[in-house]
């Protein structure tokens, strides 16, 4: 498993549109994606999990991937949440 | 004709005929008759079509509205996706319950959740689950949704609500204006109306039952008003509100994205007044230029004790991050005066105004001050933060508040906490004392603004809300004139940034006095500062200087205020 810590940077935080788009990502990944914020996992291909996670902009969050593919995976999850 | 109050959702004058969006009653049965299988199917099936269709819709927004809406839609297709949801749907399926009330409760399970969300954004998705859920029962049921694509011109939508789908099909050129039950600034009905340029009033009760159908309506989605079978009189008056309204909108549109300038090419700055870190999303929408006052009583108000460190931090980061790099001035507490919080047991004063207030409150309140300010420390780490400290009289207030900063850098240095080393603390201008000493101000001084209310209530000694004595209260006086003019020199002399962050700054008959002085930022509310950018660009700083000459030599407040109605542009 790779995992890296990132601050949410956009504005929305995770909301509808931005969770959309990264669980729409996440899915193109075979590996596992877990989002752990406030101390809960919360699946990265799941976008009700993600909504109902309620992650605000300048939140902390840790993202782990496991699985084949999981540096790419791990790489674009980051770029998708903190740019 | 009856008069209604909502939320503003979209501005702009619609006049036209109610058209009620009722929603058909959807009735069926608990328990299947079908075969788990069969009835797993027949869901799968309805899932199928609403993606399909949810696409198509999708696809039409995005060349009606625009991206950004559109994708809202695929974000619909994405949520029925999802198996975190479905499968609980399945799972009651197979225990043998019909595919609509499997969704419905395990629909209604997931808004709920998101409803009881400590966040607005989060609460608003509840509405497109349930839009969700609502559609795919019909889909199920085999019933029609609303169509709103063929509404005649003229048309005014009532409804409970306007979701998502119902809007993809919208003509907005027979749309007048929209009416809802629901909704807020933020929700998807008012950012919709907004897009497609529709006005449009939120939140009104039972207008869905109050309304009927044919019926005349006026929706003033610029103050939420909506009246209901008007008189002729109240026609005119509106149709003429609405011209001018649309007139207005149009000239202003020219310019969004522009710079603002004088007509003769002298850069300003145009920034807002908030009072929430939301309310960035709509300096950003109207194209303000940053924050110019971001008042944190809120933060203490809509709590039962002071805010912690942390709650404050997040609330200044989040208005940093949002405006990207753009400046942020935030005001530090203006608590007292006429603003109480219940838990600061602050005593009950025979002059609030001449008292226990602002800067003065927080110097003898040092711990909660410092909370306050190392939580806006901590937050110039994520963006253009500067901090502005209301109601200073002396120049020891400010030299304390900056040592006070001094040693929380340290602490923080310390504890290895980030933070701008350079952050710009400035004052607030608004009392007699400080713009006679605004020439030693501006030596300790960051940047000035200019709260030309306060100025003007206390350089004319007068309460505005005492009908006896309001005349006097006007920023026209010769008194407050001749005070914004050295102050901002002042400023200008020691290479200051001097901004106004009272309602001066917006007025358009002030414009040539401030162009003539040399302001450097106008700092007004988010829905005035197209106006505002084009008031300014239409004097150059000859003209104005003019102005600015005759209008000096004035004695009294009506010569002057007749001079600036005279030169208006």
């Amino acid at each position: 498993m790779v995992s890296k810590k990132v601050t949410v940077t956009n504005p929305e935080g995770l909301h509808m549109r931005p969770a959309g788009v990264f669980t729409k990502e996440m899915s193109k990944f075979e590996s596992d994606v877990n989002i752990v914020f406030g101390g809960k996992d919360n699946d990265g291909k799941s976008i009700m999990n993600i909504i109902a996670a309620c992650i605000k902009c300048g939140s902390e969050i840790e993202i782990q991937c496991s699985g084949p593919d999981e540096e790419e995976a791990l790489k674009k999850a980051v770029e998708l949440v903190a740019e | 004709m009856s008069k209604f109050n909502g939320i503003a959702g979209s501005e702009g004058i619609g006049i036209g005929k109610a058209v009620l969006i009722k929603e058909q009653e959807l009735n069926y049965e608990q328990k299947s008759v079908l075969k788990p299988e069969d009835e797993l199917n027949r869901f799968e099936d309805a899932v199928r079509v609403f993606v399909e269709k949810t696409t198509a819709m999708a696809d039409s927004m995005r060349e009606n509205v625009g991206e950004k809406e559109s994708e809202i839609l695929m974000g619909h297709v994405l949520m029925i996706s999802d198996s975190a949801m479905t499968d609980e749907v399945r799972n009651n399926i197979h225990d043998g319950a019909t595919s609509e009330s499997a969704a419905e409760e395990v629909f209604d399970m997931f808004a709920a959740i998101f409803e009881s969300a400590d966040d607005e954004l989060t609460k608003q998705r509840a509405a497109d689950i349930r839009d969700i859920k609502t559609r795919l029962i019909k889909i199920l049921q085999g019933v029609h949704e609303a169509d709103i694509s063929s509404l005649p011109p003229g048309s005014i939508i009532v409804a409970y609500d306007l979701t998502p789908s119902m809007t993809a099909g919208i003509k907005k050129e027979n749309i007048a204006g929209i009416v809802t039950e629901t909704g807020g600034y933020t929700s998807h009905s008012a950012i919709l109306a907004r897009a497609l340029e529709i006005p449009a009033v939120l939140s009104i009760q039972d207008v869905t039952r109050e309304f009927k159908n044919g019926q005349m309506i006026v929706v003033d989605g610029t103050s939420g008003a909506v009246v209901s079978d008007p008189d002729q009189e109240e026609v005119k008056e509106y149709t003429v509100l609405k011209k001018y309204h649309d007139e207005e909108k149009k000239e202003l549109l020219k310019f969004i994205g522009k710079q603002t300038e004088t007509a003769d090419g002298d850069k300003v700055g145009l920034v807002c007044n908030i009072g929430k870190p939301e309310d960035c999303a709509e300096v950003i929408e109207r194209d303000g230029e940053g924050v110019g006052l971001f008042r944190t009583e809120f933060l203490y108000m809509n709590s039962n004790e002071q805010p912690a460190e942390d709650e404050q931090f997040e609330a200044y980061k989040k208005a940093a991050m949002t405006m990207k790099g753009k400046p942020v001035i935030i005001r530090t507490l203006d608590v007292g005066g006429d603003k109480d919080i219940p838990y600061m047991n602050l005593k009950k004063e025979d002059n609030p105004f001449l008292g226990f207030r602002a800067v003065r409150y927080c110097l003898q309140n040092r711990e909660l001050y410092s909370t306050q300010l190392r939580a806006l420390l901590r937050a110039s780490a994520f963006g253009e933060i500067k901090i502005m400290v209301p109601l200073v009289t002396c120049v020891d207030e400010i030299r304390n508040v900056k040592s006070m900063i001094r040693s929380i850098m340290d602490d923080l240095d310390k504890e290895g906490i980030g933070y701008n080393k350079d952050i710009s603390v400035g004052v607030m201008i608004e009392t007699p004392a400080a713009a006679v000493m605004a020439d030693v101000l501006a030596k300790e001084a960051g940047f000035f603004s200019i709260g030309t209310n306060d100025l003007t209530g206390y350089t004319m000694a007068v309460d505005r809300g005492n009908a006896n004595v309001s005349y006097l209260y006007s920023a026209y006086n010769p008194a407050v004139i001749r005070s914004i003019k050295r102050i901002i020199e002042c400023g200008k002399s020691e290479g200051i940034m001097v901004g106004m962050c009272g309602e001066a700054a917006a007025d358009p008959l002030m414009a040539p006095l401030l162009v003539s002085f040399g302001l450097d930022e106008y700092s007004v509310s988010p829905t005035s500062v197209l106006s505002a950018r084009k008031v300014i660009s239409l004097w150059t700083k000859e003209e104005a200087d003019k102005v600015a000459d005759v209008v000096l030599k004035c004695t009294t407040e009506e010569e002057v205020r007749e001079l600036l109605i005279r030169y208006k542009k």
